[in-house]
């Protein structure tokens, strides 16, 4: 992480060196000599670090391979792009008869972006082998992003690699993410590009805007096709080739740097980009609680390197990409669906931004090559469309994946602080035209769309940038809009707006002012959205909830802020840029965008996460709490209706303030509290970061930001975290306590337990809660995960509690030794497992009964004692029964193999049916008291190929000769082609 | 610790680094085994480190002379673990030594020919060891062990560095074994499954050309997986290789193969002599024996039961539980024998009930039921032959050996 934070730095006295004083040519050159500069030397050695880690990596772990590999090999697949790659470069090519530099650089571009991460790797290494800065640079900032992401989620730092590999580690963990987002995600991703193969990509990719399309779709397409695609050619030639194409690349990228007046269009374009991201990372700050400054770092960083500021982006997206895929699947795991819907959330909305990237890299071509200017430009059009709908999708990611990093990095903020308000104002009202463009789609007016583009450093409109970002809603922004135009104006009449760095500038001010206003306007806010509980789509999982009424509080931070001024720049947009974009966005982009989602769509729906979903049909009357949810199941929904996508999407971006509003009630969480203790918490957090330079994220005083609920609210839906828990959601012990007899009395079925019981795990687990309490709640969820059959759910209480109990919390730790030992014996039927858990059992153990009948179920079991085994079956204490029900099916065929093997010449089903444990378990046993279990004993005898005849006394028997030949084990019925029946939930839903 | 003056101290480190670099220059083998090996707390070592803790410097000492700054790293590692070891911090001790082998076997990778193998062993022998350790002290310091782990990931690159061609290879099998020990004392087995594959289907190298010491070793571990997989005639083979070719004189080792090997013997129908189980004090299986002798199932559930503990822990038990239907086996036997003597004309026909009651003389109660279960299981596994009349609870034996003896085939094959 540090490393990372440190070559972030670097980064950024870099570019702000750069900025004044270089002409671009000379930047241009510089790539080499450039190397002198301390930051240089961090990032080649960061990357010369990161590389070898990552061979080693590719070595060892074979996805991880992949996923570095498919970042070397990514320059590579442009190759095979498809037609809409050929185009852009054609096009272009033709148009530009600039140096070779362009040239390169075009071809260069539509791969580059195409494949996010074959950027970012090359850039790596070339970094490390040509010592070039610049490339590294941008990628550090994405992996600091990155980084900052992995903190919360310590698992994902853990790996070694993380802390050599600043560069890499954002493509490193990459898998990892990968890895969690579990199959539903792979299946869309591979959707895409199976279906589209290239095709897919190569739309969004064509257009610059790749970066943010190329990104989502490089993880796992990339890894797979890309991959293998690349692995086969000579990889030594694409190298070279790529090398070749840097110099153009490397001045594309550098001109967006370059203080001159084509600057400004340029990074203003970047900016554009931003606010649409903002509005997607709205919400996360918002949950998160995390301060403004840091997430405004995050962007300063990538736009100080900025030296390619279109491939930044694209850096920082797939990084953030990755890391998105984290938070979100994570997250979202019971509700599955939720996810695709972000990506295609609203076409429009993320049109507009992508296409202002793309812009900004027009923009930065044409100081390069004037001639080649124009035909540039239509050229870049023309591609621009298809990626849109993918670039927004990805831009959102990054928002939302930086902000988590922001306590880190954010450290240094704090001292800008102050500076930031005032410089903002003119600025923010130039740039904030600019934004709107993006939005409209009408990009034409580019150049015209900056009036005064030269006046404005680079760094300036990536600090607008960045407080757009954080903006979620027209409200907000508006707001934000005034703050930044004030700022700024203050700056130029100082004549500070040069000389002031932007990047270090905090957007906490203007968030702060914001924050004020917005707590004016909070409340016509929350009336807007009450107002309309119906135009949130239905989930089908769901029943309507009608959302009340509450009022915002007025500490949700940046939450509110944001409402600003989502409609306003779309306004002002279309002024300016209406010619160039339009046309392309409308026709290009959708159709792509459709074709995806629809793709994707099919995919995500998969059933296993909506099982949890699924819970929310019983409990009708849920509390608040579900409300929160709804966004999640609506965007589950219909992506089909892209007029209600905004509304949905502002409804998302509000689901953490919702939460917040539950505890409206409680007079004791003030939410400014909260936010002041979680303030500190992140101050303490930058401190530590500070203080040690290379502190290991396993070294952060966890204690410190340990989480102290508030809520007192009983019922809570499990949501999975995405973000730093706010204490105003979590709810103390003594509710977890009544939430838990709650969940006990319930009368609702397992689903809705299974979903109250996750989060009280939850509440446990982030207030770092380990008492009886906690072993209570596993060992309740225990029993009801065993009763439903749910062995997934059960393992994981079981491994808790084995923690739990392993630390002297006290509990039933016979019960539920016995239940492991029934599982191992009927489940994974692994001997020296069986072994080490015989001998582990202490004497005491080995006299309580539920031990005891565990014990003996494995010595008839391992006999093959039938007899014996449904006699336990039937005297099984506690819910040894329901464990037993793994291995009854299995019980009785060998029963049956046996006896119709030794027996001559019949043995009457009734005897059966006895012996096997029929008899008296009848589901209909409630009738006749009892019941001999003739029926089901020769229905399941016939189902499994046994010959039935009746005897001379008309009984019927079984015809032990002949069925010892046709005996066989059906298929299980609800089996299933991915081989989990819980998987799907109408079966869950019938067997619960 | 006795007192050493800063001369004598400065001596005999000088005249350690002295010896460490002839060995290494003259290809001594031996005599670097000896500088290097800590658990034999050689008087010389143990001075040494003596020196070492007085002398604070000795990396000056190292960096001194070009000869000795060669191996500069290997000696810097090698003193700090000396010197933690001495004092008795065993982790320090282990993650310096770790840090030693690994100096090491980067410069055995250079040397071409295999001269320094034994020296290689011993610090495969000594990381092992001192993890061992050293996850004793963590453990009684409450902190997780985890040495040993890392010391099974450092010998598999070891490992890794032996297994390919040439002279160095004949050396594989002793870190594997090394390997073996450290996972079985780890309870991650199934990590042995690679090494095994790489050592077996390496058509490179015979197996008959390893050492015999490690070929015992090798087959010693392997036999006992295939005790855990319950594939008894595999693990009959490894274990009778390894009881063949260890050296007689080893009476522990041997017990340690037979403590394996005698299950798996029964379980094949092949029952040892008394004399094997004193000679080798393998009291343990006595009951057990004798009651796959007389066909005393109660016999065997006792013995069972006293040494529970002792067969759980070394992976057995499972095994000898298995017995219990060939201890019917011989006690159908004997009541066919019986019935044979007083009416051989229907000595074929057991009666349940019969079977039931000899059964409750055992002081095991069963009923019908129950019998007639394992019955149905006994001529299934082929155990008995015949068949089983339900209706009238006979047992019905076959006129040709009823009671087909095993030869050394699984039950129920």
């Amino acid at each position: 992480m540090h490393e990372g934070c440190v070559m972030n730095q670097g980064g950024n006295t870099q570019t702000v060196a750069p900025l004044d004083p270089n002409p671009i040519e000379k930047r241009y050159g510089v790539e080499g000599s450039q190397v002198q500069t301390s930051p240089y030397q961090y990032s080649t050695g960061s990357d010369a670090a990161s590389w070898t880690t990552h061979s080693v990596d590719n070595q060892v772990v074979q996805q991880n391979g992949n996923y570095s590999n498919s970042n070397y090999y990514h320059p590579q697949p442009p190759v095979p792009a498809t037609g809409n790659v050929q185009e852009t470069s054609s096009s272009t090519s033709g148009t530009v008869n600039v140096a070779q530099d362009y040239s390169a650089y075009t071809p260069y571009q539509t791969p580059s972006d195409l494949q996010n991460y074959s950027n970012t790797g090359y850039t790596n290494y070339y970094s490390g082998c040509y010592q070039q800065q610049q490339p590294s640079q941008p990628y550090t900032q994405p992996v600091g992003a990155y980084q900052n992401t992995g903190a919360p989620y310590s698992s994902f730092q853990n790996p070694g690699s993380y802390a050599g590999t600043a560069s890499y580690s954002g493509t490193y963990y990459n898998p990892a993410d990968y890895q969690t987002t579990t199959g539903g995600y792979q299946s869309t991703a591979y959707n895409s590009q199976t279906a589209g193969g290239y095709v897919n990509q190569t739309p969004t990719s064509s257009n610059q805007g790749n970066y943010t399309s190329n990104p989502y779709q490089n993880y796992t397409p990339d890894a797979a096709n890309i991959h293998s695609a690349t692995t086969a050619t000579a990889t030594p030639v694409h190298y070279q080739q790529n090398y070749q194409q840097w110099p153009g690349y490397y001045s594309q990228t550098e001109v967006p740097c370059a203080p001159g007046t084509e600057n400004l269009p340029a990074t203003s374009a970047f900016s554009q980009s931003f606010p649409v991201a903002g509005g997607v990372a709205s919400e996360m700050p918002a949950s998160n609680g995390q301060p403004a400054p840091s997430y405004a770092q995050n962007w300063r960083q990538e736009t100080d390197s900025s030296q390619p500021p279109p491939q930044q982006p694209a850096a920082a997206v797939s990084a953030s990409n990755n890391a998105y895929w984290m938070h979100q699947t994570p997250s979202q795991q019971a509700h599955y669906p939720v996810p695709p819907q972000n990506h295609y959330q609203s076409p429009l909305e993320t049109k507009p931004l992508y296409e202002t990237p793309i812009q900004g890299h027009q923009r930065a071509t044409y100081p390069q090559e004037l001639n080649s200017q124009a035909s540039i430009h239509q050229a870049p059009l023309g591609y621009r469309q298809p990626t849109q709908t993918t670039p927004s999708v990805d831009t959102q990611r990054v928002s939302k994946i930086q902000i988590p990093t922001n306590p880190r990095i954010a450290s240094n903020l704090p001292s800008g602080y102050t500076k930031m308000n005032k410089e903002r104002s003119p600025a923010g009202a130039t740039q904030t035209p600019a934004y709107v463009s993006v939005s409209m789609s009408n990009p034409k007016g580019h150049t015209s769309a900056m009036p005064e583009p030269g006046t404005f450093p680079k760094a300036l409109c990536g600090f607008v940038e960045r407080a757009f970002a954080r903006c979620k809603d027209d409200k907000e922004k508006a707001s934000c809009q005034a703050a930044l135009k004030k700022i700024i104006t203050q700056a130029t009449n100082d004549g500070t707006i040069n000389t002031r760095d932007w990047d270090i500038e905090p957007l906490s001010t203007v968030l702060n002012t914001d924050v004020t206003n917005t707590e004016s306007s909070s409340a016509p806010i929350s009336s807007l959205q009450n107002k309309s509980p119906t135009r949130r789509p239905k989930s089908r999982w769901e029943p309507i909830v009608e959302s009340k009424p509450f009022v915002k509080p007025a500490s949700t931070f940046t939450s509110g802020v944001k409402f600003g001024g989502w409609n306003h720049p779309n306004v002002n947009n279309k002024k300016s840029s209406e010619t160039f974009q339009k046309v392309d966005a409308v026709t290009g982009s959708k159709p792509t965008y459709f074709a995806q989602n629809s793709a994707k769509k099919s995919f995500q729906r998969p059933v296993k996460r909506q099982r949890f979903a699924g819970g929310a049909i019983d409990d009708e009357e849920s509390s608040d709490s579900e409300k929160e949810l709804t966004p999640y199941y609506s965007s589950a929904m219909s992506l089909a209706s892209s007029a209600d996508e905004k509304k949905r999407r502002d409804s998302r971006s509000k689901r953490f303030e919702k939460v917040q509003g539950h505890s409206r009630g409680n007079d004791i969480p003030k939410p400014k509290i909260s936010n002041v203790r979680r303030g500190t918490a992140l101050r303490l957090g930058e401190v530590l970061d500070e203080s040690c330079g290379s502190r290991a994220v396993e070294d952060m005083d966890w204690d410190a930001l340990t989480v102290k609920g508030t809520c007192q609210e009983i019922e809570k839906r499990y949501l999975r975290l995405t973000s730093a828990p706010d204490p105003t959601t979590v709810r103390p012990e003594d509710v977890l306590e009544k939430a838990l007899s709650m969940v006990q009395d319930s009368p609702k079925n397992y689903l809705y337990k299974c979903d109250q019981l996750k989060s009280i795990r939850q509440d446990l687990t982030v207030q770092r809660i380990h008492n009886h309490l906690t072993a209570k709640v596993y060992e309740t969820h225990a029993r009801f995960a065993l009763e439903a059959g749910d062995l997934t759910e059960y393992n994981q209480c079981l491994s808790q509690l084995k923690i739990l109990y392993a630390e002297g919390i006290e509990g039933c730790t016979l019960e539920f030794a016995a239940y492991s030992l029934l599982y191992i014996t009927l489940h994974s039927n692994n001997n020296r497992e069986l072994l080490s858990s015989m001998s582990r059992l202490s004497k005491e153990a080995k006299g309580d009964e539920a031990v005891r009948h565990a014990l003996s179920v494995r010595a008839a079991v391992t006999s093959g004692n039938y007899v014996m085994f449904f006699r336990l079956y039937k005297t099984a204490p506690n819910m040894n029964s329901c464990l037993m029900d793994l291995y009854v099916e299995k019980m009785r065929y060998k029963a049956v193999t046996f006896i119709s093997r030794s027996c001559r010449p019949s043995i009457p089903v009734s005897y059966l049916a006895q012996v096997l444990g029929f008899a008296g378990t009848s589901s209909e046993g409630t009738g006749e008291k009892e019941n001999d279990g003739m029926e089901e004993c020769s229905e399941w005898l016939k189902a499994h190929g046994a010959s039935l005849i009746a005897d001379s006394n008309g009984d019927m028997v079984l015809d032990t000769k002949a069925s010892s030949t046709s005996l066989f084990m059906p298929e299980p019925e609800d089996a299933v082609a991915h081989g989990d029946r819980y998987l799907d939930v109408n079966d869950f839903f019938t067997r619960t | 610790m006795a007192y050493v003056s800063m001369g004598e101290a400065h001596r005999r480190i000088t005249e350690y680094l002295n010896r460490f670099c002839d060995a290494v220059s003259y290809q001594d083998s031996s005599m670097l085994c000896r500088l290097l090996s800590f658990s034999s707390n050689s008087p010389s070592l143990l001075s040494l480190a003596d020196a070492l803790n007085v002398f604070q410097d000795a990396s000056s000492l190292i960096r001194q002379s070009d000869k000795f700054s060669e191996y500069g790293e290997i000696l810097a590692h090698l003193f700090r673990s000396l010197q933690s070891y001495r004092v008795g911090n065993l982790v320090e001790a282990y993650l310096a030594f770790e840090k030693f082998a690994n100096a090491f076997v980067q410069e055995f990778r250079n040397w071409e020919s295999a001269w320094a193998l034994e020296a290689l062993y011993v610090v495969c022998y000594e990381v092992r060891i001192l993890a061992e350790k050293a996850d004793k002290e963590l453990t009684s310091n409450g902190k997780s062990p985890e040495k040993l782990k890392a010391a099974g990931s450092l010998l598999m690159k070891v490992f890794g560095v032996l297994a390919g061609k040439g002279p160095k290879r004949v050396g594989a099998l002793y870190v594997t074994c090394q390997l073996f020990k450290t996972y079985f004392k780890l309870g991650t087995v199934n990590l042995c499954r690679s090494v095994i594959r790489s050592i077996e289907t390496a058509r490179i190298f015979d197996f008959e050309e390893f050492p015999r010491r490690d070929k015992v070793t090798y087959m010693y571990y392997t036999g006992r997986l295939e005790v855990f997989n319950e594939n008894f005639p595999a693990a009959d083979t490894k274990l009778s290789y390894a009881l063949q070719h260890c050296n007689p004189k080893r009476e522990r080792n041997i017990r340690m193969i037979l403590k394996y090997l005698i299950p798996v013997k029964l379980s094949l129908g092949v029952i040892p002599k008394d004399e094997l189980l004193q000679k080798y004090n393998l009291h343990e299986y006595m009951n057990v024996v004798q009651a796959l002798r007389k066909g005393d199932l109660r016999l065997l559930r006792h013995a069972l039961q006293e040494h529970e503990d002792r067969f759980l822990r070394s992976g057995v038990y499972l095994v000898l539980e298995k017995l219990e239907l060939q201890v019917y086996q011989r006690l159908m036997k004997k009541i066919y024998i019986i019935q044979k003597l007083s009416d051989p004309a229907r000595a074929h026909q057991l009666k349940l009930e019969v079977i039931a009651k000899a059964l409750r003389w055992l002081e095991i109660d069963m009923d019908l039921d129950e019998v007639e279960c394992i019955m149905t299981i006994l001529i299934y596994k082929n155990l008995v032959k015949g068949y089983l009349a339900h209706k009238s609870k006979v047992v019905v034996l076959s006129k040709q050996d009823p009671f087909p003896k095993l030869n050394g085939k699984p039950v129920g094959s």
